[in-house]
């Protein structure tokens, strides 16, 4: 429907103008759909040059809150903003359903932090903090969550470099962002950082179930009570919240 | 730039061993200067307060003051020049570019009712001291913008992502100080800000030592900030004012900036990685801890109005910031020390007995007689706490041990 749009603000403008009703739909079935496939940056490769930019924008526009606020410097009202970032997707969602095929042959890539639990779940109260605002600016933003913590992951016995080093249970902090973990081995510090192709969520947060224990600290002298046991859970990997409070306890 | 540092210029480099001792003894004679002026200020300051007016015409620079910095704006370009430093870790500075970016606070700091509310119903010395915290509190953070938004204009040309940093650093100072300068208003006051810019005297610093004291005041003002609002999480009833409930966001913002002040320290190793780095990062523990502790013991009714024990926040503060502080720093000093905290306590009580000297009825002379004996005294402990066996601390990324760590 907008393969004949050119990559120009004015085109911008018109496809806001001329077809607001049906890009709306369009909106709504993309947010149903999974994460965005990396991979389809490829795909954009192989086409014509006007393609690639128009792809590169979409991809852009939808990954990257910076280029999201210069569409707002554009469009001053929150509605206009919004359908600026309707039509993005609308394109971006064209994209996918036209190579589709050519998706399912690509593996996506995740960048871990990993570390023992008891330093990334326990020790390391900022680390819940981080967790809890990204969480909620995700939300304020209506974005996909991109990120979880997996506990035990099996995807470590593909570095045995690594887990000769750990302390176990080990903690993942897991993401499609690259960057974004880039940023947390800096905060961090005492955490190993690697990356891993996988072809599916799933596969990639797939976890040995175990028992996770802490010792409360003999001496807590802060003028506030500890984090809560379980503060992670919202992040654990889709599906596995139940099977873990099955099997968490804490040493009182 | 939250915490409140009041740090003496550093008076030269280590150039070799022998200095090593008097140095530091220079630097902290300088200080006692200060502290003289301490005692005569600080009560004519509170005196002018209520004053608008008068106000504007008497910034009194004391040793606890909040600082305004400048620094060496030619060294920072060559510093961060990407042509010149081909070695420079870009890949870090865009990760912390884009977290900025993200820009977690963007529609966070918006008042209500309650704070006009709140504000009214604070009477007598409660409220005077609320005022002079919003006012210490709004001067740190301006003065962290006005330091940002320069380099964020120097810098633009030899390495635009560092600048753009520095940039959206400044955003958010500029963000807190107004914040608290609204506050402010609740109590019919307001800092005119753009007279503090011209009219405030500016300390000179290093870039070295402007990434020492920056990233330590990032970071105690992070600890300072979450301990406030997590205590008072779980104590409303001193909920006094509604600022504390936005403490939470706010404090995230300070542990960023920390967090770039480290990669900005690990892009440089040259600061972090001989004998002169250890003794300067001591340094500039121990003076952003004691003037931390000197400070808050001097306003003791504030953290006990609010519900804390101040020694003990403070304390805490300490701990916390020095443990994560051990994560860049070569050497820090040993908090846990208890005699650490005797030292502390010892020098709480000896700049009491100077501000008493300073507030008495005798002549300047007489003065000044009686404070000799209290200012060589503070020395004293500032320099045995200066040589108390440091802790051996670093990033694990330049530790030579790295391969071996298990995490």
């Amino acid at each position: 429907m907008f393969g004949v749009a050119t990559p120009s603000l004015g085109s911008w403008a018109s496809m806001v103008i001329q077809a607001p009703t049906p890009t709306q739909t369009q909106y709504v079935g993309y947010g149903g759909g999974s994460a965005f496939p990396i991979g389809i940056g490829k795909c954009s490769g192989a086409r014509r040059s006007s393609s690639h930019y128009q792809q590169q924008s979409s991809r852009q526009g939808l990954v990257s809150l910076g280029s999201f606020s210069n569409c707002r410097s554009l469009f001053p009202s929150f509605s206009s903003s919004s359908s600026v970032m309707t039509a993005v997707a609308a394109v971006d969602s064209d994209k996918i359903s036209s190579s589709d095929a050519a998706d399912k042959q690509q593996p996506n890539k995740y960048y871990f932090v990993v570390a023992n639990a008891k330093f990334m779940l326990d020790e390391e109260e900022h680390f819940q903090e981080l967790m809890f605002e990204r969480l909620r600016n995700y939300k304020e933003r209506d974005r996909e969550q991109d990120f979880w913590l997996v506990i035990e992951p099996k995807f470590l016995d593909k570095f045995p470099s690594i887990t000769k080093r750990l302390r176990r249970p080990a903690v993942a902090l897991v993401s499609t962002n690259g960057t974004w973990i880039k940023f947390m081995k800096l905060r961090l510090d005492r955490v190993l950082s690697e990356c891993f192709e996988a072809d599916s969520l799933e596969e990639a947060l797939a976890f040995n179930p175990t028992n996770l224990e802490f010792m409360k600290p003999e001496n807590w002298v802060a003028p506030y009570p500890k984090y809560e046991f379980g503060w992670w859970e919202p992040f654990l990997p889709p599906g596995s919240k139940e099977e873990v409070n099955i099997l968490g306890g804490k040493i009182e | 730039m939250a915490a409140e540092m009041a740090l003496v210029k550093p008076i030269s480099k280590f150039s070799s061993l022998n200095p090593r001792f008097s140095n530091p003894m220079s630097g902290r004679y300088s200080k006692f200067t200060s502290i003289k002026m301490t005692a005569t200020q600080s009560p004519s300051s509170t005196t002018t307060k209520p004053s608008k007016k008068a106000a504007k015409t008497a910034i009194k620079e004391t040793l606890l003051t909040p600082r305004f910095y400048t620094t060496d704006f030619d060294e920072m370009e060559t510093l961060f020049n990407t042509e010149i430093n081909k070695k420079l870790n870009q890949s870090e500075f865009e990760a912390l570019l884009q977290e900025f970016k993200t820009d977690y606070n963007q529609t966070h700091f918006v008042r209500n009712m309650e704070f006009k509310e709140a504000a009214d119903k604070m009477q007598g010395p409660l409220r005077q001291i609320f005022v002079e915290f919003l006012e210490r509190s709004c001067t740190a953070e301006f003065s962290g913008f006005l330091l940002y938004k320069e380099l964020g204009r120097r810098l633009k040309k030899t390495n635009p992502v560092v600048a753009e940093i520095f940039s959206l650093m400044s955003r958010d100072e500029a963000r807190h100080a107004g914040f608290l300068n609204k506050g402010l208003s609740d109590f019919n006051f307001a800092l005119d800000l753009g007279f503090l810019t011209k009219a405030r005297k500016y300390t000179f610093f290093k870039p070295k030592f402007i990434f020492y004291a920056t990233y330590l005041s990032e970071k105690i003002g992070y600890w300072r900030y979450i301990t406030i609002y997590r205590h008072l999480k779980t104590n409303p009833q001193y909920q006094c004012y509604p600022i504390f409930k936005y403490f939470e966001n706010w404090c995230q913002d300070e542990n960023r900036h920390g967090d770039f002040f480290s990669a900005l320290m690990k892009a440089q190793p040259q600061f972090l990685n001989d004998w002169k780095a250890k003794l300067w990062a001591r340094f500039f523990c121990l003076s952003v801890y004691v003037t931390m502790y000197l400070n808050d013991c001097q306003r003791t009714a504030f953290y006990e109005g609010i519900g804390l024990n101040t020694k003990e926040f403070d304390m805490h503060v300490i701990i916390e910031t020095n443990r994560t502080t051990a994560r860049i720093f070569p050497a820090v000093p040993d908090v846990e020390n208890p005699e650490f905290k005797r030292k502390l306590d010892n020098m709480v009580e000896i700049n009491q007995k100077i501000i008493a000297v300073g507030e008495s009825e005798d002549i300047p002379l007489v003065k000044n007689l009686k404070k000799i004996p209290l200012v060589a005294a503070l020395a004293s402990e500032l320099l045995a706490a200066y040589l108390m066996p440091p802790i051996e601390s670093g990033s694990v990324d330049f530790a030579e041990f790295e391969p071996k760590l298990v995490y």
